[in-house]
């Protein structure tokens, strides 16, 4: 963990881990980046535009069996919307994210985009865009193209593993399978990551510290 | 680390507002936003204009002018199911080119996402878009249970539209259908050019969306919906159940209580002269208090004549007797259709409640030959056996038909509802019934 001043407005700001060099100060919404022993001041972060996500940073819960701990998001915006993706961070220091779509939620983690060998998916990285309905196997099993669209950052707050500023545009294809699995590619320019997982629900990952909303009932998830 | 530090509830020192508010560009009115971020179309609950809400500016698509339509269940209104208070923000009317209309509340709560009230006018279903695809390996499954196909190629459309949704939504919409049931359960596949969508629907018994949103029974309810539940299986099953247990009894009963015994055996001398005849036989020795004893008379090689048979079982102490009439009769011969019989060679006579004792059986008897019929072998004797103990068959089939009666009721009652119900399916064997008549 490292505690610093924010170079901006002096409040204090902590980076828990190496692997999320980039934070949003918390205060006056300075985005910092971690290099080394210093800290740098790269941007503004826009404010988030109000929603009702049930999420919100110091969100706990547990997954496969791991505990983890919500600390940054990421809001994106395509032609027909806008999704979170909270960053979330295991108790064994790995990190993953909590995708919230439409009232659904996935979580997902990063993966070796080697992995991934289907030619359609290899085209994919090549800068190729997809139709909506393709086919393709990952890992073995099958997978269809629910969504391929241009997507732009709207805000992010908190920690993060990249700096997100917003306008940050990017290509983002999401993959899913019959039984639950969901995967995503997001594409900037020529570099893509990769992202794996499956469906989830907040009473599986049995969440508290749910965010607190006027006049609905938090639910006893986490028991 | 993640762990270390549990969530203090102080982080969040006040709860964030449940509504966003906008004002229509159309006609100024002040529309609450109930899921904010999410939402990204709302058509005004007061003009009815479609707007964009996708980006923080609020953008009007289409502009309308009319009074928005009187909801059964108002959006705003909130209301219970499955333990879990959702609010209608949302609201659709849907149809097939303009037939067979339906009506979607789109329900929401922000800690259990979006859900779906469906109506048809005739009952209320409670759904949720899935987040797999059914299974195809034996028939449509999900989770094990079976799927039977009820609709097939379906188009449906959004005729009308009012509050907010997650997606682009606007009159005039479509998407193709189909839908699977099992009893209490549909299943409907939604499929544009961009994307299939699954969803589960369990159907609302009437009291339930009453408690939930105030919702009077629909007044018609006939047909049923086709994942409506019989409301007959229930009873069917119980009645079956005791039915089966009843006639089970019955029988062991009639085991118990009636298992006959052979008392007497006699083979008596006859000819077909007219000439009436007695023999007396005994002892007939019975012990229960009272039973039924009965009389077969068998009369081989009978033919084109009769035999009437008088008995009298006699006490011997008492005196005391029990009369019947027995006559075995049999025709046969040779028509224009053929050969032709009737009638049988033996005839069996019942004495219902013979007390305990020791008694003679006298039979008076006496052959008779047909006038009309040809004659051939001429029968040499009658055999006689006299049993007890054994159950009117006709009681038992009588007490079988009123144990069965009410199960019967039901089971009738229970295929006029399948019928009803399957009727309206695009699977209905109507095109069988068209042939056969």
């Amino acid at each position: 963990m490292l505690s610093i001043s924010c170079p901006n407005c002096g409040a204090e700001v902590q980076f828990r881990s190496p692997a999320l060099p980039s934070r949003v100060c918390d205060y006056c919404r300075t985005i910092l980046v971690r290099s080394g022993d210093g800290i740098e001041a790269v941007g503004k972060a826009a404010a988030l535009p109000f929603d009702v996500s049930p999420i919100a940073i110091g969100t706990t819960g547990s997954f496969d069996p791991r505990r983890f701990e919500v600390i940054g998001r990421v809001r994106w915006g395509w032609e027909d919307g806008s999704w979170n993706e909270w960053l979330v961070l295991f108790d064994d220091g790995s990190d993953g994210w909590l995708a919230e779509a439409m009232g659904q939620f996935m979580l997902l983690r990063e993966r070796p985009i080697g992995d991934i060998t289907d030619p359609v998916f290899r085209l994919l990285i090549d800068g190729r865009t997809v139709l909506v309905g393709t086919e393709l196997r990952i890992d073995g099993d099958p997978f269809t193209v629910a969504d391929a669209r241009p997507a732009t950052c709207i805000a992010s707050e908190g920690e993060l593993p990249f700096t997100a500023p917003p306008g940050w545009s990017i290509y983002s294809v999401d993959f899913r399978s019959p039984t639950g699995r969901v995967a995503s590619l997001q594409r900037e320019a020529t570099l893509s990551s990769f992202y794996d997982g499956r469906y989830v629900t907040l009473a599986e990952l049995q969440v508290r510290g749910l965010r607190p909303i006027e006049g609905w009932r938090v639910p006893a998830f986490g028991g | 680390m993640a762990t270390e530090a549990p969530p203090a509830p102080a982080a969040f020192p006040a709860p964030a507002p449940a509504v966003k508010a906008l004002s229509c560009p159309s006609c100024g009115g002040t529309i609450e936003l109930r899921a904010a971020g999410y939402t990204v179309t709302v058509a005004c609950l007061y003009c009815g204009s479609l707007l964009d809400v996708a980006n923080p500016d609020v953008r009007l698509i289409t502009e309308y002018h009319e009074a928005a339509a009187e909801l059964e269940i108002p959006l705003g209104t909130r209301g219970t199911l499955d333990g879990v208070e959702w609010e209608a923000i949302g609201y659709l009317r849907r149809s097939e080119g303009g037939s067979y209309p339906w009506e979607e509340y789109l329900l929401f709560n922000p800690y259990h996402a979006y859900r779906w009230l469906i109506s048809n006018g005739r009952g209320w279903s409670f759904g949720e878009q899935l987040t797999r695809t059914p299974d195809w390996a034996h028939g449509l499954s999900l989770d094990g249970q079976r799927y039977e196909a009820f609709f097939a190629d379906g188009v449906a459309q959004v005729d009308y539209v009012l509050g907010e949704f997650y997606w682009r939504v606007k009159a005039g919409e479509e998407v193709k259908t189909d839908d699977y049931v099992r009893p209490g359960w549909m299943l409907s596949r939604e499929a544009n050019e961009q994307e299939v969508s699954w969803s589960l629907s369990r159907w609302l018994e009437p009291k339930e969306i009453k408690a939930a949103f105030g919702v009077e029974p629909p007044r018609r309810s006939w047909p049923p919906l086709p994942h409506q539940p019989s409301p007959y299986r229930p009873a069917l099953k119980r009645r079956a159940m005791l039915a089966l247990a009843a006639v089970g009894f019955l029988i062991l009963l009639a085991l118990l209580f009636g298992g006959g015994s052979t008392l007497l055996r006699a083979e008596l001398p006859i000819a077909l002269d007219g000439v009436q005849r007695t023999a007396t036989l005994g002892p007939v020795t019975v012990g229960r208090a009272y039973q039924m004893v009965a009389i077969e008379a068998e009369v081989p090689r009978l033919d084109n004549a009769w035999v009437d048979l008088d008995y009298s079982l006699v006490d011997r102490a008492t005196q005391a007797s029990w009369n019947a009439y027995d006559a075995a009769e049999r025709y046969s011969g040779r028509d224009s259709d053929g050969a032709w019989s009737e009638g049988s060679r033996s005839a069996t006579v019942k004495l219902a409640a013979v007390p305990a004792g020791t008694y003679d059986l006298v039979v008076d008897y006496q052959g008779n030959r047909w006038g009309g019929g040809s004659s051939g072998a001429e029968p040499e004797s009658v055999r006689l056996e006299v049993r007890t103990g054994t159950v009117f068959f006709s009681n038992f089939l009588l007490a079988a038909i009123l144990i069965l009666l009410p199960l019967i009721f039901v089971i009738f009652r229970h295929m006029s509802f399948e019928s009803a119900r399957k009727g309206e399916s695009d699977f209905a064997p109507v095109a069988e019934d068209d042939e056969e008549d």
